[in-house]
């Protein structure tokens, strides 16, 4: 039986109430940003009825201190004010399960915990598990609760759902991807493996479809006809701050950053307009471009393609700041790169010829992520034939964060009796026009898998094709016997002088953020 | 009575002809705010004395909605035609960094119309932008084709007429004339919002759900103030669960469910209470309750099956009409579930 009142209510698909069970339910994520989101969902009146939160962790607490820990964050992080009446209804429905997360007992009991939760909510019972604890027990978790017969809905029940929600790393290889699918898939079923990754669940990489596909303007001129290149920059001030160079300096800029935020971002500008705007719709076009990403596959290649590079001591905000290696928790003889450019050539009808550059790094001049597309310039006749010429092309630039918005440059004739152009900007901040904040990328995330909607959710086969460009690089530069040279550049500076390089043997610059 | 008039947080006045060289000269001061706008906002009353507390409401509402905003006051009775024109800016730090501001012109007409209302909004807008007009109180005679065909929505509160079923007779017609165009949004509507909500969410609910053929009952209590915003939340009720009417007296209904079931309905009023205070729907071993305490920003949700009883809070609809304008706003839409449910409301009233 469906329910009526439902019916034009709301225009997106409907979370249905569940339990959501979190792995690493201590650690910061739960913390900061998973309970953070719950309970802005419950603020908007977005959270299902009678949704109930269990915290899986090593550490001996009790729901008390656990209620306490989250309630003292959410205080400090959440979106929206601390609304006491809104907590005070949630928090009865969360609970803390203390367990190994390699001890089978740890399961069985947690299965009895959630059989009790859908007698008392009457038989439906419906799970989520989130494994948000550090990657190297993802493979024990989906393999205990298979054993604990919680990887699938109950058979008496056909319209209840188990669904898992893994963390970034997804793997760090194509064989540990791989490997990690294998264990995913024998456990959960696909269409209930929900891989986040929650750049997609930002506003404006929401945006992008919307702007590509909702304004006839700009789709006619999204190819190679028109387009000259696009770039794609992930920007962070920040170094290796908070012990975080000792996971950082295990996986660096390229398996942090590019194998997922970014290649999912170079897939929604890329991509071909899809069928329809169903998950695996979305999705089949997104591993399309992915899947046409000219390989780097040897030295030689990966020589003249990619860029990579480490900080140097310098300036961030007026203040000295280490090189790399100096910072905490990193190898003093590191081979990891904090900064990576790479060159990627979509090999299809629409892009064939237009590069797409990448770049990400940390200790550059400022935290910004963007997308700018590039356009070619007008036919050398008019204002192009002139001395001078036409200042620049145009510009489309899709600010991720922070100040998102988008923006488009434009050249316009200077006041005057004689005629000289400069380029302008017509500028869209979605902060001066939506005063409202945007939820966050996990409230719209979590809401989706509640709602059995992975369009904002990696596939399978996007992670594992992502991995194999990836990994055609790390080879280059770890397993080769003359790998690319690690370029430097002081912290503070927007890279290596051999990123710029790349682009200006073509004829072109970075964008200037 | 103009001399009356309260004007203050109009801001300078100015000649009505000068209007766009002084919004002009208002920005060029100001070299550090950023003007947004993302609509034409038109707000209309008959009564002058509102005009003040509609720039509060502007200064308010800039706050997550840019817009330039346009206020117009007529005052219908006053023996001389004439006019006299304001123009200020609501500013604000947006994420504590940069100054956002919307401008704001005023109007305060006087005299007969004649067509004063229409050429006052067309002259005044900002081009491209979308025109939302929300007109305060009674739908008047100036509330014609020539006008509500260039809107792209309308906003009133159908609580506040006297003559319902007239006003209602002219949004069909506004409705039909644009071919389904105008959006029209009544914020007797929108006040039952999260009403609305809690109820398919607490419907979600297996048991509840398995409840429906065989509901048995519906109360609303309200202010009596808000009889429309309770019959428009009943004839939703109605309308969702496909009830066709039997019989009605005063504000006691009875309908027919599709299994044959009879279903009572009743509407209560408690002007001490919240403007809606309670909906509930009772089954034989269910009850699915929402309920709202004097003040509260919150709905109590409350779900009983067998003598066990669920409950917890969520939001709740503003109180304040600038505050549904400003939700309604935020939600944007087509509100194609209100004119789905509008003939059944209309059946009711």
């Amino acid at each position: 039986m469906s329910n009526p009142f439902r019916e034009d209510l709301v225009s997106r698909n409907r979370p249905e109430s569940c339990t959501v069970v979190i792995f690493g339910a201590t650690g910061d994520l739960t913390h900061r940003k998973l309970i953070p989101a719950l309970y802005n969902l419950a603020v908007d009146g977005e959270l299902p009825t009678g949704v109930k939160i269990i915290g899986f962790a090593r550490r001996d607490w009790t729901d008390e201190s656990f209620r306490e820990g989250l309630e003292k964050l959410n205080r400090e992080v959440s979106r929206t004010d601390h609304d006491d009446e809104i907590w005070s209804s949630l928090v009865p429905n969360i609970s803390y399960h203390q367990s190994e997360f390699q001890d089978q007992e740890g399961y069985t009991s947690l299965a009895k915990k959630l059989d009790a939760i859908d007698v008392e909510r009457g038989g439906k019972g419906n799970r989520l598990f989130y494994i948000a604890s550090a990657p190297e027990y993802f493979d024990d978790i989906l393999l205990h609760l298979k054993e604990a017969g919680l990887s699938q809905a109950s058979k008496d029940c056909e319209t209840c759902w188990s669904r898992v929600i893994v963390e970034k790393p997804f793997g760090t290889t194509l064989a540990t991807a791989q490997h990690l699918n294998e264990v995913a898939n024998g456990t959960f079923e696909e269409k209930d493996t929900y891989r986040i990754d929650h750049y997609l669940g930002k506003e404006t990489a929401q945006n992008i479809m919307v702007l590509r596909f909702a304004n006839a303007i700009f789709e006619p001129m999204w190819n190679k006809e028109h387009i000259d290149h696009v770039q794609i920059t992930c920007a962070e001030h920040l170094g290796m701050e908070g012990g975080r160079g000792g996971y950082y300096d295990g996986a660096g800029a390229l398996r942090d950053m590019v194998q997922n935020h970014l290649l999912q971002l170079l897939s929604l500008v890329a991509m071909e307009p899809p069928t329809d705007l169903s998950a695996d719709g979305v999705r089949d076009e997104k591993v399309k471009v992915i899947r046409s990403l000219r390989q780097w596959n040897t030295p030689e290649l990966v020589n003249e393609n990619v860029v990579r590079g480490q900080y140097l001591s310098g300036n961030i905000n007026g203040k000295e700041v280490l090189g790399y290696r100096e910072e905490d928790r990193v190898n003093p003889e590191s081979k990891t790169e904090a900064f990576v450019a790479v060159r990627c050539m979509i090999d299809t009808w629409r892009w064939s010829g237009v590069p797409f550059y990448v770049r990400v790094g940390k200790r550059l001049p400022k935290k910004a992520t963007e997308i700018s597309i590039h356009f070619k310039a007008t036919p050398s006749v008019l204002f192009n034939a002139m001395p001078g010429g036409v200042p620049d092309g145009n510009v489309l630039v899709i600010r991720i964060q922070p100040d998102e918005g988008i923006s488009l440059r434009i050249n316009s004739k200077l006041p005057g009796t004689t005629l000289r152009m400069e380029p302008v900007k017509m500028d869209f901040h979605y902060a001066s026009s939506f005063g409202k904040s945007s939820p966050e990328a996990y409230e719209r995330l979590l809401l989706d898998a509640m709602a059995g909607d992975a369009t904002l959710f990696a596939r399978r086969d996007e992670v594992e094709e992502a991995w194999k460009f990836v990994d055609h690089i790390e080879n280059a530069w770890h397993e080769s016997d003359n790998p690319p040279p690690m370029a430097e550049f002081p912290a503070g500076s927007w890279g290596p002088r051999e990123a710029d390089e790349m682009l200006a043997g073509e004829g072109r610059t970075w964008r200037r953020l | 009575m103009s001399a009356t008039i309260s004007t203050e947080g109009l801001g300078r006045k100015v000649s009505v002809g000068a209007i766009p060289l002084e919004l002009k000269k208002l920005w060029e001061a100001d070299e550090a705010s950023t003007n947004a706008s993302l609509m034409n906002f038109l707000v209309y009353t008959e009564d002058p004395n509102q005009l003040a507390e509609n720039s509060k409401t502007i200064q308010n509402l800039t706050r997550e909605h840019a817009c330039r905003a346009v206020l117009i006051a007529m005052d219908r009775k006053a023996p001389e035609p004439s006019v006299d024109a304001w123009i200020t800016a609501h500013c604000h730090l947006a994420h504590g960094k940069k100054s956002i501001c919307s401008e704001q012109i005023s109007f305060l007409l006087r005299g007969k119309s004649m067509g004063r209302l229409r050429n006052t909004v067309f002259a005044n807008l900002n081009s491209d932008l979308p025109l939302i007009f929300w007109w305060q109180n009674e739908l008047s005679d100036l509330f014609e084709d020539r006008l509500y065909r260039l809107l792209n929505r309308l906003i009133f509160d159908s609580s506040t007429w006297s003559q319902a079923q007239e006003g209602f007779a002219r949004i069909v017609e506004a409705r039909d004339a644009t071919k389904g165009r105008l959006v029209i949004q009544d914020l007797a509507w929108t006040r039952s919002f999260h009403y609305r909500l809690a109820i398919a969410g607490l419907f979600d609910d297996p048991i509840a759900q398995n409840s429906l053929p065989y509901l048995e009952s519906v109360s609303i209590t309200a202010q009596s103030g808000q009889r429309t915003s309770a019959l428009l939340l009943l004839a939703w009720v109605v309308s969702q669960s496909g009830w066709k009417l039997a019989s009605s007296d005063g504000d006691s209904f009875q309908f027919s469910s599709k299994n044959g079931r009879t279903i009572q309905a009743e509407l209560n009023w408690d002007d001490d209470g919240a403007p809606i205070g309670e909906l509930s729907l009772k089954a034989l071993n269910c009850e699915v309750k929402v309920l709202r305490k004097v003040g509260s920003a919150h709905l109590c949700h409350v779900l009983c099956t067998d003598g066990h009883c669920l409950d917890f809070s969520g939001p709740a609809d503003a109180e304040d009409p600038a505050g549904l304008v400003a939700s309604q706003l935020s939600r944007g839409g087509k509100n194609s579930l209100f004119l789905r449910v509008l003939p059944t409301f209309l059946q009711l009233f």
